[in-house]
């Protein structure tokens, strides 16, 4: 698994894709925070994973798009899949280094928190700034479980990217339509976790949707190779 | 079951999953004990896919750590590999600026990495210029003497050079096993001469009517220094060259050219796959009487049943 990691790592950062996330994001976030936090004279480090965390939902499919689509167009997945590596082995290893890399950019991102400090003169709002990092890293593996879905299902990255930001911007609206998509919206589990709780039925929903979209790709891979 | 030569390979190396039968790869099964039967095999795809991104270098470490070789040995292991199929002078540069000759050795190498005992190469001289097929199959034949290699490949010349041992497989079907030599003389004519000649008068046919060993003679094509080219079967195991020689100066043919005539492996091949036909169409027609003899009886039944529908309308 580490050998997957280390070499999704490098594709990452060797192509654009890990440089446009990370300087995307931390741009979008630059802005967010001077017009949520800055110009409103406000310290509260969590309201900026409000804004942010919408925006994880458009950038999310740059890292997911090619993690299994590319591989197929570029047949490079005949290489793994004869290599003595487990297809769960290697969803794993590509679903790590691609939260390795979120996880990179909330490290980066608590440049602001510093800023904030700084302004409010001391360590300020401490437990709503670790359940705001908790609830996004949940909320990114969710994200790239279900991108890492719809790469396994086509061989166009591109077409994985539309189709990964599609159905996520659908899951912001379809809880407003109808309420039973209250449950399912990742978003929407999110939202406790900027003010401070760390809700049970969020955590376990969001994990549960990590689980179940890593065994369906898990699935998918493995009956592809059964019928191929 | 209908496979390619491909698909069997895909089978084989475990990307795919067969639907019948078993396949061991040095008492390993590849469904049962995959992460071990794995292990023994090293495979070269036909499209040679390789990571654009990474120097031939990393993407022999990557495979040397997908193939779960130790971290003690895996530097020592990547640089002879490197050395072995001779692309050190590039290893540190971007595979996506590499020949295509290059990219082949570099996914050789990735195949060979681990020292596995199996080798399987789908079409490795593909899309090649001719330096690089003959370094290719050099390569090859230099690997075959510590590994099994199994290679699949349209070029025959190219089979009947390297491999000790051909599988012709036709639309799906086993044609034949064998060494290429044992191939070429399922076909062969045997005793069969070419002979090249300058017969002005032409009168090789009642030339050739006065040696008693010859059994046939066959007028191959006419060449354009007006020389003809005669193909000549001898009755038994004779060697008639020596009397061709002297009846044929006697009666002023001039001889140009006299040798055995040699099947190549794709005539074998040819040979082989038009013996086929004949058995599927045999198999075709057979099939065909056999549902013209069964349509009546269902006709008749399902007249038959009409009848007791209508019966059972009324």
């Amino acid at each position: 698994m580490l050998a997957i990691i280390k070499k999704e790592l490098k594709n990452y950062f060797l192509s654009p894709i890990g440089y446009v996330f990370v300087g995307l994001f931390m741009l979008v976030s630059s802005i967010f925070f001077y017009i949520f936090l800055f110009a409103q004279q406000t310290v509260q480090y969590s309201i900026l994973f409000y804004y942010t965390s919408e925006l994880l939902t458009f950038t999310v499919a740059l890292l997911t798009m090619g993690m299994f689509a590319g591989e197929r167009k570029n047949g490079t997945e005949t290489l793994l899949f004869t290599s003595s590596r487990s297809i769960t082995g290697i969803v794993i290893g590509k679903f790590l280094a691609a939260l390795i890399v979120i996880i990179v950019t909330e490290i980066v991102s608590l440049l602001y928190y510093a800023i904030l400090c700084i302004f409010a003169g001391g360590i300020t709002d401490v437990p709503q700034t670790i359940t705001v990092l908790i609830g996004f890293i949940l909320l990114a593996m969710s994200y790239i479980s279900f991108g890492g879905f719809i790469s396994s299902l086509t061989e166009n990255p591109i077409v994985a990217g539309i189709i990964t930001i599609v159905l996520l911007l659908a899951s912001w609206f379809l809880p407003d339509l109808l309420e039973i998509f209250k449950l399912l919206s990742p978003i929407e589990m999110f939202q406790s976790f900027p003010n401070g709780v760390i809700s049970i039925t969020d955590t376990v929903g969001l994990l549960s949707q990590t689980l179940l979209f890593t065994l369906l790709t898990i699935t998918i891979l493995q009956r592809r190779k059964n019928i191929k | 079951m209908e496979l390619g030569k491909t698909t069997t390979m895909n089978m084989i190396t475990g990307f795919i999953e067969s639907t019948k039968g078993s396949i061991e790869i040095n008492g390993y099964n590849i469904s049962k004990k995959s992460k071990k039967a794995k292990r023994e095999i090293g495979y070269m795809p036909e499209t040679t896919p390789l990571y654009n991104e990474l120097t031939p270098k990393e993407f022999v470490t990557y495979m040397a750590e997908l193939k779960g070789i130790s971290r003690k040995v895996k530097k020592e292991e990547v640089q002879k590999v490197l050395k072995e199929v001779n692309i050190e002078e590039v290893q540190n540069k971007l595979i996506r600026n590499l020949s295509r000759g290059y990219k082949q050795r570099v996914s050789l190498a990735g195949a060979l990495i681990g020292n596995p005992k199996v080798l399987i190469l789908d079409e490795p001289t593909v899309g090649l210029d001719p330096k690089q097929v003959i370094q290719i199959r050099n390569l090859i034949k230099s690997l075959g003497k510590d590994h099994t290699i199994i290679l699949s490949s349209h070029i025959l010349s190219e089979i009947s050079q390297i491999c000790e041992k051909v599988i012709i497989i036709n639309k799906g079907n086993l044609v034949a096993i064998d060494t290429p030599e044992n191939l070429e003389k399922t076909v062969k004519e045997e005793h069969s001469l070419l002979v090249t000649v300058e017969d002005p008068e032409g009168k090789i046919n009642d030339v050739v009517k006065g040696i008693n060993n010859v059994q046939e003679i066959k007028l191959i094509k006419e060449l354009s220094d007006g020389t003809k080219q005669y193909s000549l079967i001898s009755k038994n195991d004779t060697d008639i060259r020596k009397e061709i020689f002297e009846v044929f100066a006697k009666s002023g043919i001039t001889i140009f050219e006299l040798k055995r005539s040699e099947t190549t492996l794709e005539e074998a091949f040819i040979d082989l796959i038009d013996k086929q036909k004949p058995e599927k169409e045999n198999e075709k027609e057979k099939i065909k009487q056999e549902k013209s003899k069964d349509k009546p009886k269902q006709e008749k039944k399902e007249n038959k049943s009409s009848k007791k529908q209508k019966g059972g309308d009324k």
